[in-house]
């Protein structure tokens, strides 16, 4: 029922034993000698412990993809000892229950109350476009993991990096994929009716119809909804030669489901957003239902970028991860790249980031360059295609890499 | 003409959901007076133990007795305490009791079944689908339609034509004179408490097919069982079978027509029928207290 607030912390610096304060400003300004920094500034920055604060949906439609997302970027922090670029971390973790007013709060108890030094999360696009304006007016340095187009375009923000993929990305990487293995055949497009179902089925279509394909018809349908019956009759009375679709989370689950108990599963191609196929979220839920769909995604556990990651995050128990525990790895990642490259310190902004967006980051994603002109991304986006795997199981299988696609940012 | 005949099917099969989840609530609110907003959280517990039953190898059928079972025992339980203290209390009372307690289940199963999606290994005999004119019809939803009637009417019976049934339709209305007879009728409501939640369980277990299970599953459909009991008419017995029709229907044929405005246009609907019949369908037998 998801009224719980978890307020989940995790305090290595009261857990380690502290060494003496002499010693660790000896150790510290050593490093930021050899950092070939001023001494000063950067061996005071290190004595502090270094705040990241996480927003994510611990309760709500997205439990499960914000459980992973903390566990990802638990165990990058775990990996790293604790420390980022010699600072001790305190991980704070707040529930936004997928609302954008109640991310805000989160938001501003985080930098207010909690005076964190950075924050990161956010699976919905609401929140994080509520987000965007909290952050920034705080002048908060932000790795927002959204993905909504507008993010890298009209809300892009000097204070906002954004260490994940727009839903352009996908869009229309699949209609390119649709064009050159379906020769244009009619697609119709059916989604959820919310921002990031409007946005991937937009683009999708227009990027399509740009490249001589023939979109078929488009069906929207209501986010949650109990029963797909209806909507996959109307599927199958209009005999498409191919179905481009996006749902996520139990709706995924129910509509691939009943895909396949309506015998459209094997008979019809089904392509979409590999949030559709998440290799944690909804591949294991549905048995076979999924067998043969493609996607377009920038996350595929058989990405050879992945391969560490999948063996570290399997060996705290989990399963083959999916999107959103390799993406609060990677915002992990991102951001211990960014501290080690300004020596651990954020007091300059501006310098941290021109470092931080001066050469790529080597991630679960593959090499990540930044664009400067909005903090994005710029990803390989994968093919996958899911197959049946060694053991039986489904998985996420990259037949195809459109390498390092940029989005338009705010040329769009 | 297939396609017609499968959307009705369709239709039918969502409105045996509706009413299997319906009567658990309705059974509790018409024949005791007593709101129980924790009756989602059976419905999820008797999903979870179906899935969980599915994926053991063990004969598949014997899933849903597992299922009334284990949500029966949670009711019997927590009809101990905290519930029968506040039968005789005002509906918001029971509101708010009832509504803490399926949060508090709602966390326990999050906590023992975990955050992930959960689907039933579906038994191969339900498995198949029939061609209606060449459209596909799951055999899974024909076995939904199928229980949801005879489910719907032995209970009908059980209250409307056994001796039990009088005895306790009698206690509603009196229940002093009821024990003058001689007749236990804190057991008498014990048992109608422990008979919802099972079918709650037992429900679950059988929409767990079509909707799986997943944390907020349980406020999903609270929400439709809700729904499906006020259209039809707070608390009678054939109001809920009609509600259920009506709901099902409605749902059903606004993905058909409007997929779009689905739910803008089916609630819409049952929001400008209730302003003109308040009562429902059937008007309650209810007197309020």
């Amino acid at each position: 029922m998801g009224m719980l607030h978890p307020r989940d912390a995790l305090h290595p610096a009261t857990l380690a034993p502290r060494p003496a304060a002499g010693r660790r400003q000896v150790l510290g300004g050593l490093a930021a000698a050899l950092a070939g920094l001023p001494l000063a500034a950067p061996a005071l920055a290190q004595a502090q412990p270094l705040r990241i604060g996480m927003i994510t949906s611990l309760s709500g439609p997205f439990t499960a993809l914000g459980e992973s997302m903390r566990a990802g970027m638990q165990l990058l922090l775990a990996q790293s000892g604790n420390r980022l670029a010699g600072r001790p971390v305190e991980f704070l973790v707040e529930d936004d229950q997928a609302r954008p007013e109640e991310g805000a709060r989160r938001a501003r108890k985080l930098i207010g109350q909690d005076r964190v030094d950075l924050l990161c999360g956010v699976i919905s696009s609401g929140v994080a476009l509520a987000l965007r304006d909290v952050v920034t007016e705080a002048r908060t340095p932000t790795f927002l993991l959204g993905s909504a187009n507008d993010l890298a375009r009209k809300a892009a923000s000097p204070y906002i990096v954004r260490p994940t993929k727009t839903n352009w990305m996908l869009g229309s990487t699949a209609a390119r994929w649709a064009r050159e293995k379906l020769g244009g055949a009619r697609v119709l497009t059916v989604a959820s009716d919310y921002a990031a179902g409007r946005e991937y089925v937009g683009d999708f279509v227009e990027t399509y119809r740009q490249l001589g394909g023939r979109p078929g018809r488009t069906l929207w349908t209501p986010l949650g909804s109990a029963d797909f019956g209806p909507l996959l009759t109307t599927i199958a009375a209009e005999r498409p030669e191919a179905v481009y679709g996006f749902f996520a989370g139990s709706d995924a689950v129910r509509f691939l489901r009943q895909w396949q108990e309506y015998r459209l599963a094997g008979r019809v191609p089904l392509i979409g957003p590999g949030a559709f196929f998440d290799q944690e979220d909804v591949l294991p839920a549905v048995g076979d239902a999924a067998l043969g769909a493609f996607s377009t995604f920038h996350q595929s556990p058989t990405a050879p970028a992945s391969a560490a990651f999948n063996r570290a995050y399997m060996a705290t128990g989990k399963p083959l991860p999916g999107e959103f525990s390799t993406t609060g790895y990677v915002c992990g990642q991102v951001i211990r790249a960014l501290l080690e490259r300004t020596g651990g310190t954020l007091a300059d902004w501006e310098a941290a980031r021109a470092a931080l967006f001066g050469a790529p980051v080597e991630t679960a994603f593959g090499t990540m360059p930044f664009d400067p002109r909005n903090g994005q991304a710029i990803l390989d986006i994968h093919v996958n295609a899911v197959r049946r795997g060694e053991d039986g199981r489904m998985v996420n299988t990259v037949v195809h890499t459109y390498p390092q696609l940029r989005d338009p940012g705010p040329d769009a | 003409m297939g396609y017609a005949i499968v959307q009705v099917l369709n239709a039918l099969s969502f409105s045996a959901l509706l009413l299997l989840t319906g009567l658990g609530l309705s059974v509790v609110l018409s024949l005791m007076n007593f709101v129980n907003l924790a009756h989602g959280a059976f419905y999820l517990l008797g999903s979870y133990v179906a899935v969980l039953w599915l994926a053991s190898g063990a004969p598949w059928w014997l899933a849903f007795p597992a299922a009334f079972l284990a949500a029966a025992l949670a009711g019997a339980l927590l009809e101990r305490f905290p519930f029968r203290r506040f039968y005789a209390r005002p509906h918001l009372m029971q509101v708010l009791l009832t509504y803490g307690i399926s949060v508090i289940l709602a966390d326990l199963m999050r906590w023992g079944f975990g955050a992930q999606i959960l689907t039933p290994e579906l038994p191969a005999a339900l498995r198949g689908v029939v061609f209606l004119f060449d459209m596909p019809f799951p055999l899974y939803r024909l076995f939904l339609i199928g229980v949801g009637a005879v489910l719907g009417l032995l209970l009908w019976l059980l209250l409307d034509r056994t001796l039990w049934g009088a005895a306790l339709r009698a206690a509603v209305t009196d229940r002093g004179i009821v024990e003058t007879l001689g007749i236990d009728t804190r057991r008498l409501f014990a048992a109608v408490l422990v008979l919802s939640a099972g079918l709650g369980g037992l429900s679950g277990a059988l929409g767990a097919g079509m909707l799986a299970a997943y944390p907020g599953l349980d406020e999903e459909v609270l929400i439709l069982a809700l729904i499906t009991v006020v259209v039809g008419g707070l608390g009678s017995f054939g109001g809920t079978v009609a509600g259920a029709l009506v709901v099902g229907f409605a749902l059903t044929f606004s993905k058909v027509w409007f997929p779009e405005f689905a739910n803008v246009v089916a609630f819409s609907a049952m929001a400008g029928f209730l302003l003109l019949r308040p009562h429902g369908f059937v008007a309650p037998p209810l007197r309020q207290v």
